[in-house]
C-alpha cells in the first residue's frame, strides 16, 4: 500500500481527489488532509508518507513552501493545480508529476503509476533538490534539466545541452560530455519546454543550443558546434537564426 | 525811304544853291571872314577817279583832275566796283583875316582830308567814313575843316573811297558854323525816325526771341533754337544798321567793320541758312518729306559755302561782289522756292504746320520780289539787289509777317504738342488706372489662391491630425483590448476557474446535483457576464453589484466558513444609472478574498464592498479586508519577483488608460489600515470614479 497525505486548501479540492483514489486506486491509502502549508508540514512528519497531493495556491504559501519546511524529501510529490502556468515548467524541468483539476481519471492513474514505480525502483529523489533549486534560482538558463532515460535519470544544466534530436517518438540530447541520451518524450514537448531558451530549430528534425554554436559554416549552410559537430541548416531558417546567434 | 528823304533834303537844298550866283572857276574866292551860309562846291572841284588806286597822298599830279559833274549825284548810287575817286578844291581867301568853311560831301566808306600849302607835299588832316572811323565822335568829321590864311590860297584833296555797292549822296556842300550846326541838327533828327523804326524794330525781334526761348524751356524742340538763332541774327543785323545812322545810339561803333561782315552773310544765314533747318525741323521732314529733308540740307551747306565765300570777298575789300552774290541767290532760289512752296501747300492738307510755314515763306519772299522788282528800273539788278540787302521797308514787313508766321506756328505747334502729351497723359493714366485694376483684380486673386491654399493645409492638417487621433485611438483601442484581454484572464483566474469545475466535479461524484446545479449556473452567469463585460469600458453600477456577488458566492462556496462578505450600497445611489468601469473592482475583490483569509488572528476572512457618493458626481467604491494588510502581505512574500500575481496591477494599467481616454479622471488609493489603527489589520482599496 501507498500510504498518501492531500495537502489543499479547498475541501472540496481535498475530498474530490480523495473520492478518486479511493475508486480507482486500490492501492493507495490516504492518512491524512491538511488544508494549508503549515497544517501539510505537521501532517508529513507526523505520518512519514510515500506520496503527496499537494496543492500549489494556498493562502499561506505555495506547494514549494512545504517541500522547502521539510529537512529531507523522502517521499515522492504530486502536483495539483488548477492553473498555475508559471510554475508548470518549473515542475516540468525536474520530472516531478502534476496534475491538472478537474481532475481526470487517466492523468490521476498516469502520475500514479509513475510514482508507484519510482517507489517500488527506489529511484532517487535527486529530482526534489533540483526542483527546490530550479525554484528558488530565478533565471531560467541556469536551470538544471532531468532527463528521464530508459535506464537512469540525468541531470544536466542548459550549458551541457548541444542540440536535441528527433527519434521514434523519442528526443534524443546530444551532450558536450558523454554518449548521447535518448529520452522517451516526444521531440515536439521539449520544443515546448524548451520555447524560452535560447534553443533554435535549425531544421525539421534538429534544436541546436545558440549558446554553443561556435561558427557557421562558410557556405551558411552548417552550424559548427563543439566537438566537431556540424549540422546542416535549412534556407529558410537561417535568416531567423541568424538575428537569434549573439 | 530814307533815300527819299535825303533826295528831298538834297532837292532842297540844291534849290537854294541854285539861288545863288556861280562862278566858274579853278579857284574858289571867298571873304572868310564872312563865309556864306551854304556854298554849292561842285563847280569849284575838279577830280580824278582813280579806279586803278595809282595816285597816292604825297604825289598828287593836279593835270590828272578834271570837272568832271558826273561823279556828282544827289541820289544813292549803285556801282558795280569800288569806287575811289580824288578830288581838289583850291580856296582863297580875300578876306585879310583867316577863316573857315565847312566841306560836306556825304557819308562815304571812307574819306580822307589834305592841304597843300604852295608846293609843299599835302598835308593829312582827317580820316573818317563808315568803314574806318570808331571814334566816339566820328560824325562830326564828316564836315572837313577848310581855313585859309587872309589872302593866301589853299589846296584841298578830298579823297572818298567807296567799297560798297551803294555809294550815298556825293554832293560837296561848304557850311559856315551856323549852317554847319542846322545840317548837324536836321540830321540828327531826320535819322532819329529811322533809328527810332529800328528800335521798335529790335525791340519786336526781341519779343520773338525771348517767345521762342520760353517755348524752349516749355519744349526743348530743336526749331525754336533755329527761329531763336534766325532772330538774334536779325537783331544783330539791325543793331548794326544802326551803325550807319549818323548822329544815333550805337553799340558796335568802335568796330566798324563788324556791320561789312554781318550784312550779306546775315542775310544769308538768316534768310537762307537757318531758315531751312528751321523748316527742316519746324516741319519734321526727315520724317514727312525725306527728300525734301534732304534738299534742305544740301542747299543749307551751300549757303554755308557761299556766306564764307562772301565772308571771304569782305575780307579781301571786294563788298560788292558779296552783294552781287546775294543778288544771285535770290534770284535762284526763287523758282525752287515757289515749288518747294507749291508742293508743301499740296500736303498741308494733311498737316496745319506746313501751312504757317508757307505763309511765312511766302510774306518774306513776295515782299523781297515786290521790293527787288520795283527798283530794277533805276540801276538794273544792282539796285533791286540793294532793296534787297539795305533793307526796304516793305521786305522789313515781311520779314516781321515770315517771323510772327513761324512764332505762331511754334506756338500752334506747341498747341498741338500740348494737346498730344494731354491725350497721352490721359491715355497713360487710362492705363495706369487700368493697371491698378488688373493689380487690384491679380491681388485678389492671389489672396484668394493663398486663401483657398490655407485652406487646403489647415484642411489637411485637421485631416492629419485626425489621422494621428484615430491612429492614436486606434492604439489605444489596440492597449485597452489587450489589457481587457488580459484582465479577462486576471478576473476569471483560471485557478478559480478550474477550481470551480472541480468542485461541480466533485458535486456530481457525490451525487449532490443540486448543488452542482447551482454552482454550475453561477459559474455559467459568471463566465457569460465576464465575455460581455469584457467588450464594454463602462457597465451600470447595479450589473456590477450582482457580478460581485455571484463572485463573491462562489468564492464563499469554496471556501466555506472561512470567508464572509458583506456589500453596501447607498440607498440614495442610483445604481441603475451611475456607471464603473467594467473589470476594474474584481481583481482588487479577487485580492481582498485571497488576503482576507491568511490573518492568523482572524479565523474568518471578512470581506466588505460599499458603494457610495462622497462629492456630487463622484462615486467612491471600497473594498476593505480584514487580512494582515498590504505592507506585511509584503513583507512575508517569498516567491520570486517574476511570480507576482499582476491583477491589481493590470487594474491599475486599466485605470490610467481610461482616464487617458476618456478624462475620467479614476483615482485608486490602496490603503494599509495598519498604518493608521493596529487593532484593525487589512487593506482597503478606494477607488474614486467622477461620473461625466
Amino acid at each position: 500500500m501507498i500510504k498518501a497525505i492531500i495537502i489543499d486548501d479547498e475541501r472540496n479540492s481535498r475530498d474530490i481527489i480523495a473520492l478518486m483514489l479511493e475508486r480507482y486506486c486500490p492501492n493507495v491509502e490516504v492518512l491524512a488532509l491538511a488544508n494549508d502549508c503549515a497544517e501539510g508540514i505537521v501532517k508529513i512528519k507526523e505520518y512519514q508518507p510515500d506520496l503527496v497531493f499537494l496543492d500549489l495556491e494556498m493562502p499561506d504559501g505555495t506547494g514549494f513552501e512545504v517541500l522547502q519546511g521539510l529537512d529531507d524529501i523522502n517521499f515522492e510529490a504530486i502536483f495539483v493545480t488548477a492553473f498555475e502556468k508559471k510554475f508548470v515548467h518549473t515542475i516540468r524541468f525536474s520530472e516531478v508529476e502534476l496534475i491538472l483539476k478537474p481532475i481526470d481519471k487517466e492523468s490521476l492513474l498516469q502520475a500514479v503509476n509513475t510514482v508507484q514505480q519510482r517507489i517500488s525502483g527506489q529511484v532517487s529523489k535527486q529530482r526534489y533538490k533540483v526542483l527546490m533549486e530550479n525554484f528558488l534560482q530565478g533565471r531560467q538558463e541556469h536551470w538544471q534539466l532531468v532527463l528521464p532515460s530508459a535506464t537512469s535519470e540525468i541531470m544536466t544544466t542548459m550549458d551541457e545541452i548541444l542540440y536535441l534530436e528527433a527519434g521514434q517518438e523519442q528526443c534524443i540530447f546530444h551532450l558536450r560530455k558523454g554518449a548521447p541520451v535518448t529520452v522517451e518524450r516526444p521531440f515536439r514537448y521539449y520544443l515546448d519546454l524548451l520555447g524560452n531558451m535560447p534553443f533554435f530549430q535549425i531544421n525539421n528534425t534538429q534544436t541546436v543550443n545558440l549558446k554553443a554554436v561556435l561558427q557557421l559554416s562558410a557556405d551558411k549552410t552548417q552550424v559548427v558546434l563543439p566537438n566537431n559537430i556540424r549540422l546542416d541548416m535549412t534556407d529558410r531558417r537561417r535568416k531567423e537564426f541568424m538575428s537569434k546567434w549573439k | 525811304m530814307n533815300r527819299i528823304i535825303a533826295l528831298l533834303t538834297y532837292l532842297l537844298v540844291a534849290g537854294q544853291l541854285q539861288a545863288s550866283p556861280m562862278a566858274a572857276s579853278d579857284t574858289l574866292a571867298l571873304d572868310l571872314s564872312a563865309p556864306p551860309a551854304q556854298l554849292d562846291l561842285r563847280p569849284y572841284i575838279f577830280s580824278f577817279d582813280d579806279a586803278g588806286y595809282t595816285l597816292v597822298s604825297s604825289k598828287l599830279p593836279l593835270e590828272l583832275f578834271i570837272k568832271n559833274p558826273r561823279i556828282f549825284h544827289p541820289d544813292t548810287l549803285y556801282n558795280n566796283h569800288t569806287h575811289n575817286v580824288w578830288m581838289y578844291l583850291r580856296i582863297r581867301n580875300t578876306a585879310s583875316v583867316t577863316g573857315h568853311v565847312t566841306v560836306f560831301a556825304g557819308w562815304h566808306d571812307q574819306m580822307e582830308w589834305y592841304a597843300q600849302d604852295g608846293i609843299n607835299p599835302p598835308q593829312h588832316l582827317m580820316t573818317t567814313g563808315f568803314m574806318v572811323d570808331n571814334s566816339k565822335d566820328r560824325w562830326h568829321h564828316y564836315g572837313f575843316l577848310a581855313e585859309v590864311p587872309g589872302g593866301a590860297t589853299r589846296t584841298f584833296y578830298l579823297r572818298i573811297l567807296n567799297r560798297n555797292l551803294a555809294e550815298h549822296a556825293l554832293m560837296p556842300v561848304a557850311f559856315n558854323d551856323l549852317t554847319l550846326a542846322h545840317f548837324e541838327q536836321n540830321k540828327q533828327v531826320f535819322y532819329q525816325h529811322q533809328a527810332v523804326f529800328i528800335l521798335v524794330l529790335l525791340g519786336m525781334l526781341l519779343i520773338f526771341l525771348i517767345t521762342a526761348i520760353i517755348n524752349y524751356i516749355q519744349l526743348p524742340d530743336r526749331s525754336y533754337l533755329y527761329f531763336a538763332a534766325y532772330i538774334l541774327g536779325l537783331i544783330f543785323y539791325f543793331a548794326l544798321r544802326l551803325d550807319n545812322k549818323p548822329y544815333q545810339l550805337s553799340w558796335f561803333y568802335p568796330w566798324p567793320s563788324l556791320k561789312y561782315y554781318w550784312d550779306v552773310p546775315a542775310l544769308l544765314f538768316c534768310f537762307y541758312f537757318m531758315y531751312l533747318l528751321f523748316g527742316n525741323a519746324f516741319l519734321n521732314l526727315r520724317e514727312r518729306f525725306p527728300f525734301l529733308e534732304r534738299v534742305f540740307k544740301v542747299v543749307s551747306f551751300l549757303i554755308v559755302c557761299i556766306t564764307l565765300v562772301c565772308v571771304g570777298f569782305i575780307a579781301q575789300g571786294f563788298y560788292h561782289i558779296s552783294y552781287r552774290l546775294y543778288g544771285y541767290v535770290f534770284l535762284a532760289s526763287l523758282l525752287p522756292s515757289i515749288s518747294v512752296f507749291i508742293i508743301l501747300t499740296r500736303r498741308s492738307k494733311h498737316h496745319p504746320l506746313i501751312r504757317f510755314f508757307v505763309f511765312g515763306a511766302v510774306s518774306l519772299n513776295a515782299s523781297s520780289l515786290y521790293a527787288f522788282t520795283t527798283h530794277l528800273g533805276e540801276n538794273g539788278f544792282y539796285s533791286g539787289t540793294a532793296q534787297l540787302t539795305t533793307p526796304s521797308y516793305i521786305i522789313v514787313v515781311g520779314m516781321l509777317l515770315q517771323a510772327m508766321f513761324f512764332l505762331a506756328g511754334l506756338s500752334y505747334r506747341n498747341k498741338l504738342v500740348h494737346q498730344e502729351r494731354t491725350k497721352t497723359q490721359e491715355m497713360l493714366i487710362k492705363q495706369l488706372n487700368k493697371n491698378k485694376e488688373l493689380q487690384r483684380k491679380l491681388n485678389e486673386q492671389l489672396e484668394e489662391l493663398v486663401k483657398e491654399q490655407t485652406t487646403e493645409i489647415l484642411r489637411k492638417k485637421q485631416e492629419l491630425e485626425e489621422q494621428r487621433k484615430i491612429q492614436s485611438d486606434f492604439e489605444y483601442g489596440k492597449k485597452l483590448a489587450e489589457i481587457e484581454l488580459k484582465a479577462i484572464r486576471a478576473q476569471i483566474n483560471p485557478h478559480f476557474i478550474f477550481n470551480c469545475l472541480n468542485s461541480i466535479q466533485l458535486f456530481v461524484m457525490q451525487r449532490d446535483f443540486e448543488l452542482a446545479q447551482k454552482y454550475l449556473s453561477d459559474f455559467s452567469y459568471l463566465i457569460r457576464k465576464t465575455l460581455d463585460f469584457s467588450r464594454r469600458n463602462f457597465i451600470a453600477l447595479t450589473d456590477e453589484i450582482t457580478y460581485l456577488n455571484t463572485y463573491l458566492g462562489l468564492e464563499k462556496m469554496r471556501f466555506e466558513h472561512k470567508m464572509e462578505f458583506e456589500i453596501q450600497v447607498d440607498p440614495d445611489l442610483a445604481i441603475a444609472e451611475l456607471e464603473v468601469p467594467s473589470m476594474l473592482l474584481q481583481p482588487y475583490v479577487e485580492n481582498a478574498v485571497k488576503h482576507g483569509m491568511n490573518n492568523s488572528f482572524q479565523p474568518i476572512g471578512h470581506l466588505m464592498i460599499s458603494f457610495r457618493q462622497t462629492a456630487a458626481d463622484v462615486l467612491e467604491c471600497t473594498i476593505e479586508d480584514n487580512g494582515i494588510g498590504i505592507e506585511k502581505t509584503k513583507a512575508l512574500r517569498t516567491l520570486p519577483k517574476s511570480h507576482q500575481s499582476s491583477g491589481m496591477e493590470i487594474s491599475f494599467n486599466r485605470a490610467e488608460l481610461l482616464n487617458k481616454m476618456f478624462n475620467t479622471g479614476i483615482q485608486i488609493e490602496i490603503i494599509d489600515k495598519a498604518t493608521q489603527d493596529q487593532q484593525h489589520s487589512g487593506t482597503m482599496v478606494r477607488v474614486l470614479i467622477p461620473q461625466l
